[in-house]
This record gives structure tokens, C-alpha cells and sequence, in this order.
């Protein structure tokens, strides 16, 4: 982090607010994979009109574009412990790693309804028990998959 | 219309957001997934805690949605093996990258180079699943009347 985090007790209430001006202006469930796959579903189709949630999604982009020009630059720099990890030609390997570990990301938050948004954020708040068990899922494996690159890195 | 830039406007304050609480960066996701520190889960809960209450309020309080012609209204949906498999390769992806969906956008938004092959792998997987598809999957909580917005074929959320 090359900027001081906003302290989560402003940054998560305001986060929460955002689930609800969903519900309240779209009667809309706010998750990102939804703005994916609005998007990439209306290209598919050879259609260049979106609904809120692929404009959702593209707010979110800008607001990282906002966020950078605002504070004088992106927030980090390399991509956690993959360039941590492998130097020089290695770096060629990062490429498909994240492609794939994309792919997973894309496909199971479809698979399971949702992401750390959807199923996360909107799905535990209205206490749905689907969403529960999908948030309860993502982060047991997560966890685990990060203590399991720790012990072999 | 004035749904498209409400929807925008949203997104650009939750972009804001992701980045400035630094969940855009793999190392701070990966911090708090290796328990370092406890912001994300404070952050997280107290999301979840004021979207909890509001939604509560709005559903006893609201009828109808102010931007679309449909009732406040949601189902909560049982708990099937595509949640859970399904969040088994999110969470696999989610811990080898240290990104998700919004943090791969916010990243990309943010200039970072390293994020378009990540981006690029959400696409393909999102591709793969409509074209497998073709079948609609429900979200967890699909609101009622989401269909009714426009068109008969509205692709699936």
C-alpha cells in the first residue's frame, strides 16, 4: 500500500449503503459477476446496450481510474506474491497463472451465483442460506490456498 | 437511462471504495487471508451489517423500486451443490491471484498491467459458462421481478 487505507468503519458501512441503493433504486441485487456477465453475455449476443449492472461495472473500473488520478498513482505495484515470488523470464509463467486462476474466478462465481459481492455481501445480508454457504465456501478455500502457497513457497 | 447512471454512479463510489480501502492490492487480500491483520474482515462485516439492517428497513418500509417498475421484493434461495462448487473454484482462483471480480476491475481502472491477464481469465470463464449454459443459473437471491426489466431474453445474472 502505497496510500493510507480509508479505516473500515467508514469504508464497509459505505460499502453496505451501495447494497441497498441497489435494492431500493433497481429492486437489483449488487454483485460485480453480475456486471461480467451482463456484459459479456450482450457481446455474445452482438449487442452494445447494457442494463445497471454492466454500467455498474464500469463504474467500478473508473472509480479505480478516479481513485488513481485522485492519489497520484495506482495503489500498488506488482501483483502480490506471484512477481514477489518469480524474477526476470519467470515473470512469462504469471501470465497464464492468472489466466487460469481468472477462468476459475469467472466460472465459479457463474457456477455458484455469485462472488464476494453477490453471494458475499448481497447473499449474507439478506441472510439467503445459499449465499451463506457459498461465502462460508470461498473463504475456507481461499484461506486454505494461501497457507498452502505459504508452506511451499 | 436513469437506471444505466445510477448503476454507473454506484459503481464508480464502490470502485472508490475498493481502492482506497486497499482491496484492490493482491498483497493486502493475501494479508488477510493468511490472517495478518483483520481490516477485510472488519470492513466486510460492517458491510454486512449495515446492508443487513437497511434491507430489512427497505423491505417493511418500500413498495416499489424508485428507478424500474418492480416491487421490492427478494426470495432466498436453499442451499444446492452449484453453490458450493462453484465457490470451491472461486475460492481456488480467489487465493492463487489475491483478486476478485471487483478488485480485477478496480486494478485495471487503477493501471496496473498485471490485471489483464486476470481480467482476461474472468471473461473467458464467464464466456465458457454462458456458452455451457445456455441452461440459466438463479443468483442466491434472485429478486422477483428481475425479469421484468426490458427485454424477454434478459441473459442471466
Amino acid at each position: 500500500m502505497d496510500h493510507s487505507q480509508l479505516p473500515w468503519y467508514l469504508a464497509g458501512p459505505v460499502l453496505g449503503l451501495c447494497v441497498i441503493a441497489c435494492r431500493a433504486l433497481f429492486n437489483g441485487r449488487l454483485g460485480i459477476t453480475g456486471g461480467y456477465s451482463e456484459i459479456v453475455g450482450r457481446l455474445r449476443a452482438g449487442r452494445m446496450s447494457f442494463d445497471w449492472r454492466g454500467w455498474f461495472l464500469i463504474g467500478v473500473l473508473l472509480g479505480g481510474t478516479l481513485f488513481a488520478v485522485l492519489a497520484g498513482g495506482p495503489d500498488f505495484t506488482g501483483y502480490g506474491w506471484l512477481t514477489a515470488h518469480l524474477h526476470g523470464s519467470a515473470q512469462v509463467a504469471i501470465v497464464p497463472i492468472l489466466v487460469i486462476a481468472g477462468v476459475l474466478i469467472g466460472y465459479g462465481a457463474k457456477l455458484a451465483g455469485g462472488c464476494t459481492s453477490g453471494n458475499g455481501l448481497t447473499g449474507t445480508s439478506l441472510l439467503s442460506p445459499a449465499g451463506l454457504a457459498a461465502t462460508a465456501t470461498f473463504f475456507a478455500t481461499a484461506i486454505i490456498v494461501s497457507f498452502a502457497i505459504r508452506a511451499v513457497l | 437511462m436513469r437506471a444505466r447512471l445510477a448503476g454507473l454512479g454506484i459503481g464508480v463510489v464502490f470502485g472508490v471504495l475498493l481502492s482506497w480501502s486497499g482491496m484492490s492490492s493482491p498483497n493486502v487480500i493475501r494479508g488477510a487471508l493468511l490472517f495478518q491483520h483483520a481490516y477485510l474482515f472488519l470492513f466486510f462485516a460492517s458491510a454486512v451489517l449495515v446492508a443487513a439492517v437497511g434491507l430489512a428497513l427497505l423491505g417493511s418500509r418500500q413498495r416499489r423500486a424508485l428507478l424500474v417498475d418492480a416491487p421490492i421484493a427478494w426470495t432466498r434461495e436453499h442451499v444446492q451443490r452449484r453453490h458450493i462448487v462453484g465457490s470451491l473454484l472461486f475460492g481456488l482462483g480467489w487465493g492463487i491471484s489475491d483478486a476478485c471480480p471487483g478488485p480485477i476491475a478496480t486494478q485495471l481502472g487503477q493501471g496496473i498491467a498485471w490485471a489483464l491477464p486476470t481480467f482476461a481469465g474472468v471473461v473467458i470463464g464467464v464466456h465458457l459458462f454462458l456458452r455451457r449454459a445456455g441452461a440459466e443459473t438463479e443468483p442466491a437471491t434472485e429478486p422477483l421481478a428481475q425479469s421484468r426489466r426490458g427485454s424477454a431474453e434478459a441473459v442471466p445474472v
